[in-house]
């Protein structure tokens, strides 16, 4: 077990040397966004909405922006380039022939994403931050959920790459499952305010209960509530999504 | 023995990649895998390391079952991959550093392994050199070191030498002879006879997902074709079969071949032939009477 767990923290090292030849490139997309976001839509539709939830639009946004890097890393590291190093390049053909199988490999892949996932939501927080949107406090929180978000959507992304056939369908995966997530998930708007159904399948995403955790943290608000109720659903949805990407993910690495 | 296969099956689906395959392999020696492509042979190499897992049938590797132990059994092993899958971002020696962290290579000694490796494969001077601006043959080598890089007791050559110039190909071949002189255990598969012929102790031909034939390179020829063959262009007629004379047709025109070159010479005065080549027989004849593919579809 441990052995397993030191030979997928050598594929995170890999990631790393490789990522970091890149290192803007690659990490612009993820700090631009959510911050384009803020700005469009903060000063924007800002203006004709005075308060959410008792407070500016802007500062509404914040944590749900801070989480949504997580949801795209989760998700983009697990299908496009994993199907690159996967089909295009290849690289498993020639891992696969060291001491790492397919379950330090897929291990590897998922400790990889929670990394990027804690790092770049927690990069997000502290712009924002640096802007007085949010508050302090609860601020060491926000790579462990962001590391769960990216957990939970790195396992779809994960589950996609086991059932593609080529690299066109993720963008299917895309516009049916993280669009919607990014959009019904409560970074641009109360859920509690929006028909009875919505609230029912945005209790489905896993980036809902990591927008709330990290709302409930970055205003300092019910913070323990938060966390033991979002999170623990959080936590069962990460199995269950770690369950179903092994099982799916394996045999596409073993044959 | 370094690998014992016995009965062993792969099947996808209803497809038979390997069919009730048996034959084992000693220590020590450079054991030769040929077949047509599609023959089952890289689906054979993948099970032995576990990237493949068998369907049925009994397998040890070094001892131990690939289906269960393959993260043991690589630690002793290198594989020279059929595509080279290098990381081609990264540069030559951050490539070794990658693969050596994922043999557990120690950081004490990392460096100088990886520099005496580069040199013993003469890409030394590389050593920084981005793996995209490598030439082909540059590329091959580099991923000699990267299947050197754990000191393998048994090392697998998938077409180690597919695509390369003769330059670089007699390089190769010089190291793979250095390998074995060294007590290593080598599994090649190759399309080139003549590669087959030169490095391997023993061979087997596989085709269909089975063992046609076995045995040392020069008791196949032996046994399979024996003698001098003479090549000769359709339009010289269709030569006949007599006592001790063979004949072939093949793509390129028909192949007479006789036990001894007086016969052979005797017999082309007798019907006016007149050859392109004479050569005595070589593994490229063996293979191709074995598998008798070069007239069928699917070759």
């Amino acid at each position: 077990m441990l052995d397993s767990l030191v030979l997928s923290w050598r594929l995170v090292q890999r990631h790393w040397l490789v990522y970091r030849k890149d290192l803007f490139a690659n990490i612009l997309p993820t700090f631009s966004d959510p911050l384009f976001f803020l700005v469009a839509f903060g000063l924007g539709l800002g203006a004709y909405v005075d308060q959410v939830e008792g407070m500016s639009y802007s500062r509404y946004m914040a944590p749900g922006l801070a989480m949504s890097a997580a949801l795209f890393t989760g998700f983009f590291e697990t299908s496009y380039n994993l199907y690159v190093r996967l089909v295009f390049e290849g690289i498993y053909h020639a891992v696969l022939a060291t001491p790492l199988g397919p379950k330090e490999i897929v291990t590897g892949e998922l400790l990889w994403v929670a990394i990027k996932g804690a790092i770049m939501s927690f990069g997000v927080t502290l712009i924002v931050l640096a802007f007085g949107l949010v508050d302090a406090r609860y601020i060491f929180l926000i790579p462990i959920i962001g590391a769960m978000v990216a957990l939970s959507c790195g396992t779809i992304g994960v589950f996609a790459t086991s059932k593609v056939r080529n690299i066109n369908q993720f963008q299917t995966v895309y516009s049916l499952v993280i669009a919607p997530l990014f959009y019904f998930s409560g970074i641009f708007y109360p859920i509690s305010s929006t028909p009875q159904w919505v609230q029912w399948i945005a209790q489905l995403s896993p980036l809902y209960h990591g927008v709330r955790m990290a709302q409930q943290a970055l205003w300092g608000e019910n913070v323990l509530e938060a966390l033991l109720v979002h999170g623990s659903i959080l936590l069962v949805m990460i199995f269950f999504g770690l369950f179903v990407s092994y099982k799916n993910i394996i045999p596409k690495l073993q044959n | 023995m370094i690998v014992i296969c016995e009965n062993v099956t792969k099947s996808f689906g209803s497809f038979k990649a390997v069919d009730d395959l048996s034959f084992q392999i000693p220590s020590g020696i450079c054991f030769g895998l040929l077949g047509p492509n599609g023959a089952g042979k890289s689906t054979l190499i993948k099970m032995l390391y576990g990237a493949n897992i068998r369907s049925s049938g009994t397998m040890t590797v070094l001892g131990r079952d690939p289906n269960v132990e393959s993260h043991i059994i690589k630690k002793s092993m290198g594989v020279v991959t059929q595509d080279n899958h290098l990381e081609d971002a990264l540069t030559v020696y951050e490539n070794l550093v990658v693969y050596s962290q994922f043999l557990g290579v120690p950081k004490l000694t990392r460096h100088e392994k990886i520099m005496s490796l580069l040199t013993f494969m003469k890409l030394d001077h590389k050593c920084h050199a981005p793996v995209r601006t490598l030439s082909g043959g540059m590329k091959r080598r580099l991923v000699f070191v990267r299947a050197l890089l754990g000191d393998p007791e048994f090392i697998i050559l998938d077409e180690p030498t597919t695509g390369l110039d003769p330059a670089v190909r007699h390089l190769l071949w010089d190291k793979i002879n250095e390998l074995k002189s060294f007590g290593k255990t080598i599994l090649l598969t190759t399309h080139y006879m003549d590669e087959a012929e030169q490095l391997c102790d023993h061979l087997v031909i596989m085709d269909q997902g089975e063992i046609q034939a076995e045995d040392t390179p020069k008791n196949m020829i032996e046994r399979y074709c024996p003698g001098y063959l003479a090549i000769i262009e359709s339009e010289m007629g269709n030569p006949v079969e007599e006592v001790d004379i063979w004949i072939r047709q093949r793509l390129s025109g028909y192949q007479i071949r006789a036990l001894s070159l007086e016969a052979l010479h005797q017999y082309l005065k007798k019907h006016q032939l007149e050859p392109k080549v004479i050569r005595p027989s070589q593994m490229e004849d063996v293979f191709l009477e074995v598998t008798g593919r070069e007239l069928s579809q699917d070759a």
